[in-house]
């Protein structure tokens, strides 16, 4: 284990980075959707790292046989010990490679995000984390947009709706149905929400997104719905009155989570 | 006489075992019973919305850390074993105080977040760069790279001030620092990066592979460290907190630039939320995205891994002061 560790650590974080990103959608779940190539490049690259470390690990131990006991990485990391990894390299065999064999101990950290992504990857953000963001609006000023497409519903996420709902000089919205996915929140005095979260590089800068739906009940929280209706105007345009915009729903559809749980901002 | 010896000291050994057996069993069988029955129990109970949140954000940091961490890795990795001295010996002033601005300025070319530098400067270093020109290149990469001021101009959009105030309070908090660092710092602190796990000695590819191996486990580390700490304080300070401090202008810049340590949100992104953060002043807002990059807890704890705990706190809380001042100046200058 001693001399496999690094080789280990570095298949087991090429693995998960891999099973999230190459193997299935989940790495939606933890970055934006432009990251994925990136991650298969590195995905890669660390299992042949690993590989290439074990050859090199099995040629050296070839040239000195020798039974080694069940020692060292057990994982307990324990603080910033990495400096001394380098004095076991004296015992393994000849002077000739000052390579530490265990290598840095801080590194068994690695173990815990990638054994967490591999055997239970966490889920997505949701009411929790929506809740407690402060209601944040794009920041820019009231001006025009372009035109949307034409037909009824339109499909619209709910940043774009918001900005509009909030900015749009020339009333895009007025007249049109539109249609809004995202997950159920509430608040303490009983409106309701359809929420998203935007996410632009990873899910530790997600800001919230959400417009108030009148007209149907509330599911459950962190449910997640699809509406359909139109938009009720409210405030001047620009003004704190205008946020959050308010949808008034005439149809409601429970529907799956969506690949990407976040919309890109 | 012997015979019955062996015979009695077999039964006894055979009792002693069936004993440990029964004993060991039963109390296997009692932990795992207890475990099978409260074991998804309290996990369920402990998987609050909070924990589970606290997992989610852990893990983006990692995962969304990973690939610069490795291009940054490789990029020193390849310094170390293929670029030799002399090279850098010829491409920089020789005078400290030139080449600390000469490599401020060459943050430019390395397009990635603040994880891939502190390899990069580690091994600057070792190859017998200046450690003030190194840490200026350390500072700056980050904060001024091509991907990083596109962000900020489509974040800030009609508002290039903001960009260019970003690249210059940024350059210039570099290239302080870098001063700051060849007049009063101290060998003694930086725990100079030698190999630490070894790189083979030479060149060469095997150099190449081990160092690669070395240096990314090692900061890989680090990175979760520091992801755990950010992913910490994302669920603990209630985001209401800032609204509370949007009225005076001086504490709007502090709290955004204690907060851009705290988050430890990707160079690349910070742009899009410091401009979400509608309710505080251009100035606070451009502090949040001087400092981000420069000084953040993921990069303390990598800090602390690649050149020692002395030089990590020293470094940072002096980086912080001087970004905070810098885009101060530069804030009332262009916004």
């Amino acid at each position: 284990m001693r001399r496999y560790g690094p080789a280990v650590l570095l298949a087991l974080v090429g693995a998960a980075i891999l099973r999230v990103s190459l193997f299935s959608e989940l790495y939606l779940r933890y970055v934006q959707a432009g990251l994925r190539p990136y991650l298969v490049v590195s995905g890669a690259a660390l299992v042949l790292l690993a590989v290439a470390v074990a050859v090199a690990g099995v040629a050296r131990g070839a040239a000195v046989h020798e039974a080694e006991g069940h020692e060292g990485g057990d994982g307990d990391g324990g603080g910033d010990g990495h400096e001394g990894a380098g004095d076991h390299a004296g015992h393994s065999h000849s002077d000739t490679h000052s390579h530490g064999p265990a290598g840095p101990r801080v590194a068994w950290f690695l173990t815990l995000p990638a054994l967490a992504l591999l055997l239970f990857p966490p889920p997505a953000l949701g009411s929790y984390s929506a809740e407690r963001e402060a209601a944040q609006r794009a920041a820019q000023g009231v001006g025009t947009f372009p035109d949307l497409p034409s037909g009824n519903p339109v499909d619209l996420t709910l940043g774009e709706f918001g900005s509009r709902a909030v900015y749009d000089s020339g009333r895009s919205l007025k007249g049109r149905t539109v249609r809004l996915t995202g997950f159920v929140t509430r608040d303490g005095d009983g409106t309701w929400y359809v929420t998203r979260l935007l996410v632009s590089c990873c899910a530790a800068d997600a800001t919230t997104a959400k417009a108030e739906v009148r007209g149907v009940e509330a599911p459950p929280v962190d449910t997640w719905v699809t509406v359909t209706g139109t938009w009720h105007p409210e405030g001047e345009l620009g003004s704190t009155e205008a946020w959050p915009p308010v949808v008034d729903v005439t149809s409601l559809r429970r529907v799956r989570q969506p690949d990407n749980p976040y919309e890109k901002r | 006489m012997e015979n019955q010896r062996t015979v009695a000291d077999g039964i006894r050994l055979g009792l002693r075992a069936l004993v440990h057996a029964v004993l060991g069993g039963a109390a296997l069988l009692a932990i795992a019973t207890v475990a099978s029955v409260l074991g998804p129990m309290l996990a369920l109970d402990l998987y609050t919305p909070p924990v589970a949140a606290w997992w989610t954000v852990f893990t983006a940091i990692t995962v969304q850390g990973v690939p610069f961490l490795l291009l940054g890795t490789l990029v020193s990795a390849a310094i170390g074993a293929f670029v030799p001295e002399r090279v850098f010996q010829r491409v920089l002033p020789r005078r400290t105080a030139l080449a600390v601005p000469v490599a401020g300025a060459a943050g430019v070319v390395l397009p990635g977040c603040e994880c891939a530098s502190v390899p990069v400067a580690g091994s600057l270093m070792r190859r017998g760069v200046a450690p003030a020109a190194a840490l200026a290149f350390l500072l700056s990469a980050p904060a001024i790279n091509p991907v990083v001021l596109v962000a900020t101009s489509i974040a800030f959009p009609g508002q290039p001030e903001m960009v260019l105030g970003r690249l210059v309070a940024s350059l210039a908090t570099a290239v302080v620092m870098g001063w700051l660092w060849a007049r009063f710092g101290r060998e003694e602190w930086l725990r100079l990066p030698k190999r630490g796990g070894g790189q083979a000695p030479g060149g060469g590819p095997r150099a190449f592979v081990s160092g690669l191996q070395h240096d990314f486990l090692h900061a890989g580390g680090f990175l979760v460290l520091g992801a755990a700490a950010a992913a910490t304080f994302d669920i603990v300070v209630p985001r209401s907190l800032l609204e509370v401090f949007t009225g005076s202008a001086w504490l709007s810049v502090l709290l955004l630039a204690v907060l851009a340590v705290v988050l430890c949100v990707c160079s690349e992104a910070d742009a899009f939320v410091a401009a979400s953060l509608s309710g505080f002043s251009p100035t606070a807002r451009l502090a949040f995205m001087v400092i981000g990059p420069m000084v953040d807890l993921k990069l303390i704890a990598l800090q602390t891994g690649t050149f020692g705990r002395d030089f990590a706190v020293r470094f940072s809380a002096a980086t912080w002061v001087v970004a905070v001042t810098s885009s101060v100046l530069v804030g009332w200058w262009l916004l």
